[in-house]
């Protein structure tokens, strides 16, 4: 008896060993990937080393190192759902029942089927897509909601046709104040569903799309496959996934995902006090932010030419300057800007830094065409929306 | 007798750690040595199997590992979970508070997330 307990004892001892086996292995090989060699890793086909922040519903992260490319491919692409995504959708879309509905507040309402969308004049816009609560985990006290770090965020040729062509072929009412985007996600539970509007200035801008294509290739399903409202310059949440219903409304939509959700204090805010509703504004474009790429936080370089490199972006405004400080604040250097741009895409920038040996904290500072620039501490909110602070790795020099 | 036993058990351990060494470097060596099964599991404590059924209903638990939230953050998150259909008993509310803010309290250490696999499917076109 006291053999056979033992063999048991020893049995699940085995198992534990069996368990921790993998991440022990892979420390002493250290495999060529990025992110920490014991990081465990998730299988999903089509996204290529994203940081998990949850698998269902899927919100995946771009981990910083992959910010050195203006246009980032969609296997790097982050991926924000607030919901399941939509599983009766048929891959033959343009011979499925999928349509997409056009009403409201508009002399003559009508409904498109793939084929017809995808026959009306197309534009595209390399917008950079950024979910309000990136940066959200770098709150102080931390705050509820998916806790993204610095890569939520990325750079897309979006593609489709111009909402306004759309909205002027039903033509809009002149009680039309504001447009609305259903998607086809799947709430669970008695969640509110993600419904949401724009204004209709926004919504009649020729570069606000209904977009069919992302860098070139059909919208996968984590993007919002058929089609997708693009919003450029603003918060993600404004450019609804799996779109199936557009409704032009006399006023802004009701619903969680307008108040309380996605707003922002009028007023700044003591970290940790409560805000009440009618203080708050519905978030719309984003703030101006860099982030550094390279070198990685806790990374030990040899002495010598270093390069500081990064994305800048600011929403509806232009990136004009970004500074890079090796001295943790007390001076500031101008970096080079890339030549790829457009108006609503964030610039590659970088710094040729000659570094000695020692221990540095290295920042970035970005300032946009209204002049804002990255505070040096976070505007904290009861939301933890658009953290924008200066960036910051800390490293070593040997 | 005690004495046979012993020895006995000795042969059992020796021959175990070979086994175990042996499984060990089979699966280090399997190609699913570095995959994380998708769903992931709330820590060890009396509330964990209804905090299980409650939440895992609608979102995974890394929606949860992932916060870091003082008692009154949690309180306010429960009782909108609730609102939106998650099931919890009257009862087990305040336990459920309780389970929360201890083990995913401001004061635990980061949570370290998992990543996709890197480079199986980089650059190809997928709808789907």
């Amino acid at each position: 008896m006291r053999s056979r307990r033992n063999f048991l004892k020893q049995m699940s001892r085995a198992a534990l060993a069996v368990g921790a086996a993998p991440s022990l292995l892979a420390r002493a090989l250290a495999l060529p990937q990025s992110g920490s060699t014991d990081t465990p890793r998730i299988d999903m086909p089509g996204e290529d080393g994203l940081i998990v922040r949850s698998f269902r519903f899927v919100d995946l992260e771009t981990p910083v190192e992959y910010f050195n490319t203006w246009l980032t491919p969609v296997s790097h692409f982050f991926v924000r759902n607030h919901m399941h995504e939509p599983t009766e959708l048929s891959s033959d879309v343009a011979n499925s029942d999928w349509r997409l509905t056009v009403g409201g507040e508009v002399d003559k309402p009508f409904a498109l089927t793939f084929s017809e969308l995808s026959k009306l004049e197309t534009h595209s816009v390399v917008n950079t897509l950024e979910c309000a609560g990136n940066g959200r985990s770098l709150q102080r006290p931390q705050v509820p909601g998916v806790q993204w770090g610095k890569g939520a965020v990325g750079t897309a040729r979006f593609s489709g046709p111009r909402l306004r062509d759309i909205l002027l072929r039903a033509g809009i009412k002149p009680t039309g104040k504001d447009v609305m985007f259903r998607g086809l996600d799947e709430v669970p539970g008695k969640v509110p569903p993600f419904v949401r509007s724009i204004p209709i200035e926004k919504a009649l801008d020729s570069d606000t799309l209904v977009a069919t294509h992302m860098n070139g290739a059909p919208l996968t399903k984590h993007h919002g496959f058929p089609a997708r409202a693009l919003v450029p310059g603003w918060i993600g949440a404004a450019s609804c996934k799996w779109l199936t219903e557009i409704k032009v409304l006399d006023s802004e939509f009701v619903g969680n995902f307008m108040s309380p959700g996605y707003r922002f204090p009028n007023q700044p805010v003591k970290p940790g006090d409560a805000v009440k509703p009618e203080d708050t504004h519905p978030l719309t474009g984003l703030s101006v932010k860099s982030v550094i790429a390279g070198p990685l936080e806790g990374t030990s370089l040899k002495a010598g030419k270093v390069a500081v490199h990064g994305a800048a972006w600011a929403g509806e405004n232009n990136v004009v300057k970004v500074e890079v400080s090796t001295d943790g604040g007390a001076s500031w250097n101008p970096a080079g800007l890339g030549h790829d741009e457009a108006r609503y895409a964030w610039r590659l920038w970088t710094y040729e830094w000659k570094a000695k040996s020692g221990d540095y904290s290295i920042l970035s500072r970005a300032t946009d065409s209204e002049g804002r620039t990255q505070p040096a501490t976070p505007v904290w909110n009861p939301s933890g929306y658009l953290y924008n602070a200066v960036d910051q790795v800390k490293i070593h020099v040997a | 007798m005690w004495h046979e036993r012993k020895s006995e058990m000795k042969r059992w351990a020796d021959s175990l750690s070979v086994i175990t060494l042996a499984v060990i470097v089979v699966v280090a060596l399997s190609p699913w040595a570095f995959s994380q099964k998708p769903a992931a599991d709330l820590p060890a404590g009396p509330m964990q199997g209804k905090a299980t059924s409650s939440c895992l209903e609608c979102h995974e638990a890394r929606i949860i590992l992932q916060q870091r939230l003082s008692k009154a953050a949690w309180t306010k998150e429960v009782d909108k979970m609730v609102k939106w259909g998650a099931v919890v008993e009257a009862n087990d509310r305040d336990a459920l508070i309780d389970y929360l803010s201890v083990n995913f309290g401001t004061d635990q250490p980061a949570y370290e997330p998992p990543r996709t696999s890197a480079g199986k499917t980089s650059g190809k076109k997928q709808l789907q």
